[in-house]
């Protein structure tokens, strides 16, 4: 097991490394971030100080070695657009992502495992109709879409939860609805597949054979082995969420890192991006690390 | 982050009064922008958001601009005379403290100005209005100082009204994240990513405004923005989008010194010729988009200043909307061998403005029906940036180009230099005519000085068509009725908290 | 009574015989599961609209009127063209959403299909070779997932034009990692199964082992993300339009159509209404049919067809 974790890490080192290198180089070709900072009246010379004073002059190649060489003394660059380090703008954006991530998902697992497996249950009832379709309505409805209207219907006329913002748990209510129904579409489709799979099993039809309560059938028995290909949709849907959620950071003022990522994108703050992916990325290789090893406890036959 | 927790752990405690929780005191007000600042530092107030949170209410200024009647208000100096044509005296107010206690003296002037115009600091204020200037400022006693500029500067004392004053402790080499500065309100908190907390001041020299604390929220979406005046979450927002503007009562358009045009590349063939160029302003039916795509405030625009500019030419007239006529020039042109089926590109900027694709799209239908074989693209900013401004690229295919123009600062010479003088940085133009009015304006003063704008502009959008000019175009405010603000002009740049009362 | 119980008896024995041909016995299923039979009935209607919507419509999307704007739904007044209501340039939205139905179901039935494709293959490769070969092709599933999908798409679009083919190239790319690590999973618990260790001792071929024994129970798990995957296609792409590196107009589709609607989503819900509706139903459509496929292709649950419409009523 801990040769497994040693091997994994300097693997996913590796590919940080690779994954770094080539968003530094791509990201340069996608323009020069000078005009996107000074006024459209800048004279030449003014746009040209601002390229040398953030280094923007240098060829490419020197840029980089520049750039690694700060990296190794953890100093990660300053952001063109906040003026300050870059890893400082993301570490603050960051727990909010994790936070609103970590949430939803709670409530999404619990929810879809519970819904998936009564839906398997009963393949073709009206329960496993029913909440297919709404599951599968919701999650293909556009997520600005329900984000406004649950503004207005909750907020404005209402008067539940407040609009947007942060500050108490009720600013919570509406960016995690939101961001709940396109995972839990999909994931309790997965359950309900695998369920399926796993209750016309051998093994289900055996303890069934036995005598054993239908309830522990679904939920000790059938689950457990149903739970590979859910554990491995949670672990793509929490990477989507940790590379932030846009659309609902950006309609409730929610300060995360989806909206930081694609300001800077669009801003050309090579820095900050890169310090965002880097620290994104980090989390994703841990959590699918994670995921591998909850696939040996859950799978004692799968072994590393 | 420790908030969230904290607020975690009180959700037992806020109960049943969730709506008090987020309800302003009375004498405080909550603003809503559309973006959080990147920066709070006083000299990037170029910036709108910015600006609109430092500019007069923490900062304030030598002088100020008033951009209703026009003219100059006395802010931190309260005299200045010229000396001789490249130089200025300015006599400052006594009696004004920093919100750290030190009293503003000639110093602190000169070492704001030099701060702002400082290459390695890279102001916004600087690069906008004082490229190309030199000064060599001295101080004369703790209430004078002089500034000499090379070249002379005509409007010295206008370009003063842009420059925030900041005390000499502030770090000369970095931006400061917590500005200290005379105005009325002290910068007090700034939750990066949540609000910007403005408390009034107890040390300001003039008159006590209503409104006691002032808190920024950032939201980029104008239907939220605008639910939360309604909701009584907020206070004032100071631009929402032309089709949320929904409630007479709580909603204020106002022009936004802005003005879009369409800028046309008269380099390239056709559109070198001039009767192609009369014919796509011919095309254009400028009443058709007004209270359509666009509020039925804007202006139809003739040129790219404001009517508030000195310099604004008023014998200028708005294109008549003929397509008949413009389809007659086209075939005028064709007879000559022009080349007018050429493909004429639309090059457009994502959320330029609210709609601005909706109108690109009416603007090419437009031009299509009065003949011309026109193809829309838009592009981000960065992109856009690459088409807009010099070098541009080579070989380039035939085009007009979606642009916005904002001049606020009542002089044209804030327009003419970049956008039509042969070296300014987003002039398609190559006129040695309308150099040299650009030049001799921009030494002129008075009366002289727009006369000359005004036949700079009779050149431009008269005898050579350089653009398709569009719309003055207007911004809406929703205000909370508890308050007392009515946007104006200057609401684009800066949002003085003390001209806020309660009913 | 007797006849009644007799008939029911034969209805089984009838199904088991052997049919004249599948694609009637196919048919015969699908008549039986009438949710999958309107499904495959809309998908019809939807691919029709694709293939000759813009020949038919162009005109009528694209016809500028400014005094209609935002002109509500369900008004006779203008003909039945503006049934659906006009959006923010008064042109016809069921005409749009008609000629839309092209670009939208090319891109996303292409992105889901690359990658579907390239996902799976790697998946099922990862699964079943040995330790290194599976080490590089997950981490390559980790630099995708941690690849900004944003960032790819103006990396892309910047330096190519943007074109439909491109926008396909970004959509599909981001896709992978999830049919891929899904793929794997699967292959890992179903390699340990009996029948795959008694095909390995037979002797058979890994390429027989994967494609003979492995994929027929991989494909369904696909299929279904496949048709939700639809959905988010469409709307990724839509966000894309709206953040201006998408497609854009004059181009339409139903993800920017929804992402032009968004505006206005408090005073004309109408316009990013219906396009979501056409989504809704398009991916609803494909997930029930893939749901029915599912079973009529599995010998255990087939049954559940055969047995007639009777099934359904539970």
């Amino acid at each position: 097991m801990s040769s497994f974790i040693g091997r994994r890490s300097l693997s996913s080192g590796i590919s940080l490394i690779g994954l770094i290198v080539l968003i530094f180089f791509l990201s340069r070709l996608t323009g020069d971030p000078t005009g996107l900072y000074l006024p459209l009246d800048a004279s030449l010379e003014a746009r040209d100080n601002f390229r040398v004073v953030h280094g923007l002059n240098d060829p490419l190649i020197q840029q980089f070695g520049r750039y690694v060489a700060d990296i190794l003394q953890l100093d990660f660059g300053e952001s063109i657009r906040k003026a300050r380090p870059a890893l400082e703008v993301v570490l603050e954006a960051f727990p909010w992502t994790l936070w609103l991530a970590a949430v939803t998902l709670f409530c999404v697992t619990i929810a879809a495992i519970v819904i998936g497996s009564l839906a398997a249950f009963n393949v073709g009832g009206p329960f496993d109709r029913l909440s297919g379709m709404l599951s599968l309505a919701a999650a293909s409805a556009p997520d600005f879409w329900i984000a406004i209207l649950g503004i207005f219907l909750f907020s404005v006329n209402l008067g539940w939860v407040p609009t947007s913002g942060t500050g108490t748990v009720w600013h919570w209510v509406l960016p995690v609805s939101v961001l709940f129904i396109r995972p839990f579409g999909l994931i309790m489709q997965v359950v309900r597949g695998s369920m399926i799979n796993a209750l016309s099993s051998a093994y289900v039809k055996t303890a069934r054979a036995k005598g054993v309560k239908e309830r522990s059938i679904i939920f000790v028995h059938a689950l457990r082995n149903a739970m590979l290909p859910v554990v491995t949709v949670i672990g793509d849907q929490a990477a989507g969420m940790l590379n932030g959620a846009v659309v609902v950071e950006t309609i409730f003022g929610f300060p995360g890192i989806g909206k930081l990522m694609i300001d800077s994108i669009l801003q050309r703050d090579f820095t900050v991006v890169l310090a965002a992916i880097m620290v994104t990325a980090l989390a994703i290789f841990l959590m699918n690390l994670l995921i591998d090893l909850l696939y040996a406890v859950l799978d004692p036959r799968i072994r590393y | 982050m420790q908030n969230v927790i904290k607020t975690i752990i009180g959700v037992s405690l806020l109960g049943a009064a969730i709506s008090s929780a987020y309800a302003a005191g009375d004498q405080d007000v909550r603003i809503v922008l559309n973006e959080e600042l990147d920066v709070v530092e006083p000299c990037m107030a170029a910036r709108s958001n910015v600006g609109r949170v430092i500019l007069q209410n923490v900062n304030e200024t030598l002088t100020e601009f008033d951009a209703q009647q026009g003219g100059l208000k006395p802010r931190l100096a309260t005299a200045w005379e010229q000396l001789d044509e490249s130089t200025w005296r300015f006599k400052l107010r006594e009696g004004v403290k920093f919100h750290n206690g030190e009293e503003l003296d000639a110093r602190d002037v000169k070492f704001s100005l030099e701060r702002t115009v400082d290459k390695s600091m890279i102001c916004e204020v600087g690069v906008k209005y004082f490229g190309g200037t030199e000064m060599a400022i001295k101080v004369v006693d703790d209430q004078t100082l002089e500034v000499t500029t090379t070249p002379a500067q005509p409007i010295l004392p206008l370009l003063f009204s842009t420059v925030p004053i900041v005390p000499d402790s502030t770090p000369r080499n970095e931006f400061t994240r917590s500005p200290v500065g005379t105005g009325p309100y002290e910068f007090a908190q700034w939750n990066v990513g949540q609000n910007i907390i403005l408390k009034r001041s107890n040390s300001y020299w003039g008159e006590q405004p209503a409104v006691e604390t002032a808190t920024y929220l950032f939201r980029s979406d104008s239907a939220v923005a605008a639910a939360m005046v309604q909701t009584g979450e907020a206070d004032i927002v100071p631009n929402i989008a032309v089709q949320d503007a929904t409630n007479k009562d709580t909603d204020f358009s106002y022009p936004n010194s802005e003005t879009a045009r369409l800028r046309i590349d008269v380099q390239v063939s056709p559109l070198d010729d001039r009767r192609v160029r009369e014919a796509l302003n011919l095309a254009i039916d400028r009443e058709a988009l007004r209270g359509s795509i666009l509020s039925a405030d804007v202006i139809p625009a003739t040129q790219l200043v404001v009517p508030t500019t000195s310099g604004y030419n008023k014998d200028l007239k708005v294109w008549p909307y003929d397509p008949t006529r413009a389809k007659k020039l086209l075939a005028a042109a064709r007879a000559d061998g022009v080349p007018v089926d050429a493909e004429i590109k639309m090059i457009g900027r994502t959320n330029i403005y609210p709609n601005a694709t909706e109108l690109m799209e009416a603007l090419m239908a437009m031009l299509q029906d009065a003949g011309f074989n026109a193809s829309m693209q838009m592009y981000d900013v960065a992109e856009w940036n690459g088409l807009f401004i010099k070098p541009f690229p080579e070989g380039r295919k035939p085009s007009v180009l979606q642009a916005q123009h904002d001049n606020a600062k009542g002089d044209a010479v804030f327009t003419a230099y970049g956008k039509y003088h042969s070296q300014g940085g987003q002039s398609v133009l190559n006129s040695a005519h309308v150099d040299e009015l650009i030049e001799q304006a921009t030494s002129a003063s008075g009366e002289n000085r727009a006369s000359l704008w005004q036949q700079l502009f009779a050149e431009v959008n008269g005898n050579i068509i350089a653009d398709i000019p569009l719309f003055h175009m207007v911004g809406y405010t929703r205000v909370n009725p508890r308050l007392v603000f009515e946007p104006t002009i200057a609401t684009n740049s800066e949002l003085q908290l003390s001209q806020i009362s309660f009913k | 009574m007797i006849a009644s119980t007799l008939k029911c008896a034969r209805s089984p024995a009838e199904a088991l015989a052997p049919p004249r041909h599948p694609s009637v016995a196919m048919l015969k299923m699908l008549w039986a599961d009438k949710f999958a039979l309107a499904a495959a009935i809309f998908l019809l209607i939807a691919l029709f609209c694709a293939i000759f919507g813009p020949s038919l419509m162009e005109e009528a999307a694209t016809k500028l009127n400014l005094r209609d704007r935002n002109a509500p739904p369900f008004d006779t007044e203008r003909g039945w063209m503006f049934v659906l209501g006009a959006d923010s340039l008064g042109r016809s939205i069921l005409a749009r959403i008609l000629v839309a139905s092209q670009n939208t179901l090319l891109i996303a039935a292409a992105s889901v299909a690359f990658a579907m494709l390239v996902g799976g293959t790697l998946g099922l490769i990862a699964g079943y070779s040995g330790r290194r070969v599976s080490d590089t092709i997950m981490r390559l599933a980790d630099v995708i997932m941690s690849f900004p999908s944003l960032l790819l798409a103006v990396i892309v679009l910047y330096m190519l034009e943007p074109s439909i083919l491109n926008l396909v190239f970004v959509l599909a790319i981001t896709r992978i990692p999830i049919y891929l690590r899904t793929t794997r999973a699967e292959v890992l618990e179903i390699r340990e199964r009996m029948f795959i260790q008694a095909a390995q001792v037979m002797g058979a071929s890994s390429a027989r082992i994967i494609l003979r024994h492995m994929l027929p129970i991989v494909i369904p798990t696909l299929v279904t993300i496949g048709t939700l995957d639809f959905a988010f296609v469409m709307l990724a792409e839509s966000s894309l339009s709206f953040l201006g590196i998408g497609i854009q107009p004059p181009e339409i589709t139903w993800g920017l159509m929804i992402a032009q609607g968004r505006a206005y989503l408090n005073q004309a819900w109408w316009l990013a209404f219906w396009p979501g509706v056409a989504i809704i139903l398009t991916t609803m459509s494909l997930n029930l049919l893939s749901g029915w496929l599912r079973i009529a292709l599995d010998p255990l649950q087939r049954w559940r067809l055969e047995m007639g419409g009777n099934n359904n009523a539970n």
